[in-house]
């Protein structure tokens, strides 16, 4: 009696899971089932059709190099408590994360519009934070940091910081120490957020459309041919997005996990 | 000739820790104490991972630390010091290899010799997380051994494995370390013993005694001291006070007489071939003796024990510590 009772709450549970699976692969498995490959061809065979995924790959690409280099140093110093108020910064980290996207586009405006201190500075070296290849960079900034700050956080956290005190005890500077025990350890964990923090940047779209409609970027031309066009015209730019924006995270994501297991 | 010359004292929150001692090349000395009487304290000084609040250390001839000029001191893993903990604190991501190669400037030839020497032929090219504690830590010495340091400092490192392996360990320590001296911070007397040419007693921040190993149980300059290598039984003989060592007293008879100590047996059981008896005097237990099973004595009678040269601390001394 008992048995038939695991094994039937064991079967509620897997049945369970697999709809929440299936739910969740949903809508990407309608994205394939209205797609032929004529009408993806087509779009793409349209003048200018790459212009968007160029731009979306370069922006994101600076974005992540950006967040990598100002995020790195915070997320290590959140992870070993060495800032004082700890809970201050976080909450600076964390805040972009639960402000609505396009709130924080509403908010870049008065930050580092045209009429802003930073704006002014910028327009002395011929620079705009609004509507330009920058204010794309800016925008999927402040949508991704977040991500990539906590998980890194994280990943450094799960570095003991007996094993850094060992590698200096050895004879290691710091900066040594940190290539040789810190980065290889954390690189799990880092792999996750560096490919979440990816995903994020190539999909932003809320503070995008307020502070940098132009250039277009993929999330924006796929909102713009909806509205111009219709559902089946932006599918294929939506198909492009994910084949270019997925393959890292998931790449990340199986490495990490194995790096994972052999440590 | 002194390599080690260290007087200093370490500020922290419950109590400062002072200690002045000197050690030769390749003298070994242990720190023994309680949980929380500043012996580790005592080695990150050492090691250069505290600052020093008063005080200097050298190291044959070379300063490492001095509290007046903290900005002079030489940072840590340039001091010629190692540290061994009870942590291995070995790097998951290498081998054993790597690990033991990990210091700069360590030859792969020298590491694979010294792993050799310590039994880790087999184990070189395993990842730490496959090794048994003993093995964990002959890696982490072998390592420390790679940075060529001219003083170990032993943080209790083999105090998470059964005892036999723990000595074992500790005379593989003495056997590779040769012309270096080292320290070990312990709790337990055997192994301060089994490690040491001379011993610090610290309690509280506070050195109580230096001594040979054999001196220090036989002749403890305290009631603390005697109380922490061993000594139970506290008899007060007028003035003074009387520390019984369960293991130095024996059976005289059962008649009374002048020159023994009264005591009852409070306990009688069988240990194998033998009795094992307990006996309190005063109040107080001190200590265990075995004689034949025809010899047993009844339990609750009085019997007469000596304990020559048990050593005598003055009552007020005593009471206070």
């Amino acid at each position: 009696m008992r048995g038939s009772g695991i094994r039937a709450s064991t079967g509620a549970a897997l049945l369970g899971a697999l709809i929440v699976w299936v739910a969740l692969l949903g809508p990407l498995i309608a994205l394939l089932a209205h797609l032929t490959p004529g009408a993806v061809v087509s779009a793409l065979r349209q003048p200018g059709a790459f212009q968007p995924l160029v731009v979306s790959v370069l922006a994101s690409l600076i974005a992540l190099a950006v967040i990598l280099l100002l995020g790195t140093p915070l997320a290590y110093l959140l992870a070993r408590g060495r800032l004082p108020f700890p809970r201050l910064w976080e909450v600076g980290v964390i805040l972009p994360l639960l402000t609505p996207p396009l709130v924080i586009g509403l908010l870049l405006i008065f930050m580092v519009g045209p009429n802003t201190a930073i704006g002014v500075a910028l327009g002395h070296l011929n620079l705009s934070a609004s509507d330009t290849f920058l204010a794309l960079v800016v925008a999927e900034v402040y949508e991704a940091v977040p991500y990539y700050v906590l998980g890194a956080a994280a990943a450094f956290a799960g570095v003991e910081p007996e094993l850094e005190e060992a590698a200096t005890l050895l004879g290691d500077g710091r900066w040594r120490t940190w290539r040789r025990v810190t980065v290889p350890l954390a690189a799990p964990g880092l792999a996750t957020a560096l490919a979440i923090t990816w995903a994020r940047a190539m999909g932003a779209f809320g503070a995008v459309l307020i502070i940098a409609y132009h250039p277009f970027g993929l999330p924006m031309q796929i909102w713009v041919t909806l509205q111009e066009t219709g559902l089946s015209s932006a599918l294929p730019f939506a198909l492009v997005l994910l084949l270019v924006a997925l393959p890292l995270p998931v790449a990340a994501y199986l490495w990490s996990a194995r790096a994972r297991r052999r440590l | 000739m002194l390599v080690l010359v260290a007087d200093f004292e370490v500020a922290r929150r419950e109590f400062p820790v002072r200690l002045a001692v000197q050690a030769e090349a390749g003298e070994r000395l242990a720190i023994l104490g309680p949980s929380g009487a500043g012996k580790t304290t005592c080695l990150e000084a050492m090691a250069g991972l505290l600052p020093l609040s008063a005080g200097r250390i050298s190291l044959e001839g070379r300063q490492l630390s001095r509290a007046a000029e903290p900005g002079s001191d030489v940072r840590a893993g340039h001091r010629g010091v190692g540290l061994l903990r009870q942590r291995p604190g070995l790097f998951p991501h290498l081998t054993v290899l790597e690990n033991i190669c990990y210091p700069p400037g360590a030859s792969p030839a020298r590491a694979r010799q010294t792993a050799s020497r310590m039994g880790l032929d087999g184990l070189l090219d395993v990842r730490p997380r496959g090794l048994s504690g003993g093995e964990a830590q002959r890696v982490a010495l072998c390592r420390t051994l790679q940075t060529d340091a001219r003083l170990l400092c032993l943080d209790e490192p083999f105090s998470s494995l059964d005892s036999a392996l723990g000595i074992e360990l500790l005379e593989l320590v003495r056997r590779e370390l040769v012309e270096v001296s080292a320290v070990l911070v312990t709790h337990q007397l055997g192994e301060a013993q089994a490690f040491a040419d001379r011993v610090i007693v610290l309690a509280r921040g506070q050195v109580l005694q230096v001594a040979g190993p054999r001196e220090l149980v036989l002749r403890p300059n305290s009631a603390r001291v005697a109380e922490m290598v061993g000594y139970r039984g506290f008899l007060r003989c007028g003035s003074q006070v009387l520390a019984i060592h369960p293991e130095r007293v024996h059976a005289l008879g059962r008649q009374d007489g002048a020159g023994g100590i009264s005591a009852r047996v409070v306990k009688v059981r069988p240990e194998g071939g033998r009795v094992d008896a307990e006996v309190e005097a005063e109040g107080e237990w001190i200590g265990r003796f075995h004689c034949r099973f025809d010899e047993a004595p009844e339990l609750g009678s009085t019997l007469l024990f000596g304990a020559p040269d048990a050593p005598q601390f003055s009552g007020a001394e005593a009471l206070l510590d």
